[in-house]
């Protein structure tokens, strides 16, 4: 909210900051408000970006290190390596494959698959952001540790190459409303194979366990706030298989609700893969195979 | 036995831990074992000064005491009952930290979600608790008292180093 751009060309547009708390107060949420209440203004009223910037990239910082102390690489390595298996059983794939990573922040997955190669080197793996504060930086630290990955600033579904299979963590509860399913369909118009979203486990313990993870690992306000303000607004399973349903591809949740601890799963995917896909990415799977359900698992309609 | 030493050891431990909190989330990068080494180190340095408080209040507390032999013993006593509850802490803390550094992912979620997230909130209750042990245990005013700057002057290490070191991300 408090920084957007264009997401066609990702050019920058202006904030003003009454309009941010405007919307802050009307949803009720006075301790944002309170934050974005105490960012630098000009004569205009609209945010200075320097400042944004640096917030967001600290803040990301922060977040990084809930992604390493959760484990989150290894956790996306434990599905993505299956489904690369699977693609390249499909029938001659482009080449070279390539892994994107929607909404990429400071490129944490990346950098992180790129360090410990756990992809295989036939897999370039790109990261893309709407935030150009955020994709500098990502760039910045690939570049200071000599990684193998690059980072584009723009729309992830406009890129010139095209994308094998789309990833994104933690990005998923931002999109509301009819804007959901449309991003699961431009990835169904996309020649991508598969795609692979990683969002916050909705249970009734997620704002709690955000609110003391965040408490205890989290400096800034804007993090503290922000960490339990996504709990709440994670998507259900039945929300994400029937959004993920309008690309076209066959949509699956993997370690859904009721298939495992929830203190054990804090995020999970939703996936949608090309007919064809499903058996091979079972057997590569073995017996993991099993926390990979469709709808049809369960009772709720799906859309 | 004397319990100077283990809540010398203790102390100097979560020093260490602190030095690393206060680092954790100011570096992106992803191999970074020797800031992170640094960082503990920085937590050592920081803490091994600030026990010197502690230390010194004791020997104030015991050069001013009428009955010298008598304040040794009630701070011994204290001492030890201000012990127990950081051991079970520290136990806790090393337990929650072996399964998160041997066990796969899952389980170290589970570790992290349940143990090291929430025991890292607990810190200042814990030292209130070894405040209270150190009471229940006959250890009096003075007990409390060096009891009391030693929690303290432990819970400071983390914002000491994070103002020195980290205040801004790397």
């Amino acid at each position: 909210m408090i920084t957007s751009a264009d997401p066609r060309s990702g050019r920058r547009l202006p904030v003003r900051r009454a309009e941010v708390l405007r919307r802050l107060t009307e949803h009720g949420d006075q301790c944002a408000a309170r934050i974005v209440a105490r960012l630098p203004v000009d004569d205009d009223d609209v945010l200075d970006p320097h400042a944004v910037d640096g917030l967001l990239v600290a803040v990301h910082t922060e977040l990084q290190r809930l992604s390493e102390e959760l484990r989150i690489g290894e956790r996306l390595v434990d599905l993505l390596v299956p489904l690369f298996a699977a693609v390249r059983s499909a029938a001659a794939p482009e080449r070279p494959l390539r892994l994107v990573d929607v909404g990429c922040g400071l490129g944490y997955l990346i950098r992180w698959l790129s360090a410990t190669d756990a992809l295989g080197p036939d897999v370039e793996l790109v990261g893309v952001d709407l935030n150009a504060a955020l994709v500098t930086e990502a760039t910045r630290l690939a570049r200071s540790e000599a990684l193998d990955c690059r980072f584009v600033h723009g729309n992830a579904f406009d890129l010139p190459e095209a994308a094998t299979v789309y990833v994104s963590t933690g990005v998923l509860h931002h999109i509301r409303g009819p804007a959901l399913e449309e991003f699961f369909r431009l990835q169904g118009r996309s020649r991508a194979l598969a795609f692979c979203h990683y969002d916050i486990a909705a249970t009734s313990l997620a704002p709690i366990g955000a609110w003391v993870f965040h408490r205890a690992r989290m400096r800034h306000p804007l993090g503290r706030h922000d960490g339990v303000a996504s709990a709440r607004r994670a998507h259900s399973d039945a929300t994400l298989l029937s959004a993920a349903a309008a690309s076209g591809m066959r949509p699956l949740l993997y370690e859904p609700r009721g298939t495992v601890n929830p203190f054990c799963t804090t995020l999970r995917p939703v996936l949608g893969i090309r007919p064809g896909l499903e058996a091979p990415l079972r057997q590569a799977l073995g017996r993991a195979s099993r926390r990979l359900v469709g709808p049809e698992r369960f009772s709720w309609p799906t859309g | 036995m004397n319990p100077a030493l283990p809540l010398v050891a203790i102390g100097l431990v979560d020093a260490a831990f602190s030095g690393f909190r206060a680092y954790a989330g100011r570096d992106a990068r992803i191999r970074k074992h020797r800031a992170v080494t640094r960082s503990a180190l920085r937590g050592l340095a920081v803490g091994s000064v600030l026990l010197v408080t502690p230390a010194l209040t004791a020997v104030t507390v015991l050069m001013t005491a009428g009955d010298q032999a008598h304040a040794y013993a009630a701070l011994t006593d204290g001492a030890i009952g201000y012990l127990l509850p950081l051991t079970v802490y520290a136990a806790a803390v090393m337990l929650s930290l072996a399964a998160y550094f041997v066990l796969p992912f899952r389980a170290s979620t589970l570790a992290m979600v349940v143990g090291l997230g929430p025991l890292t909130l607990l810190r200042p209750l814990v030292v209130v608790v070894a405040c209270l042990g150190a009471l229940a245990t006959g250890g009096g005013w003075r007990s409390l008292l060096v009891g009391a700057v030693a929690g303290t002057a432990v819970l400071c290490v983390e914002p000491v180093v994070h103002r020195r070191w980290y205040a801004r991300p790397l």
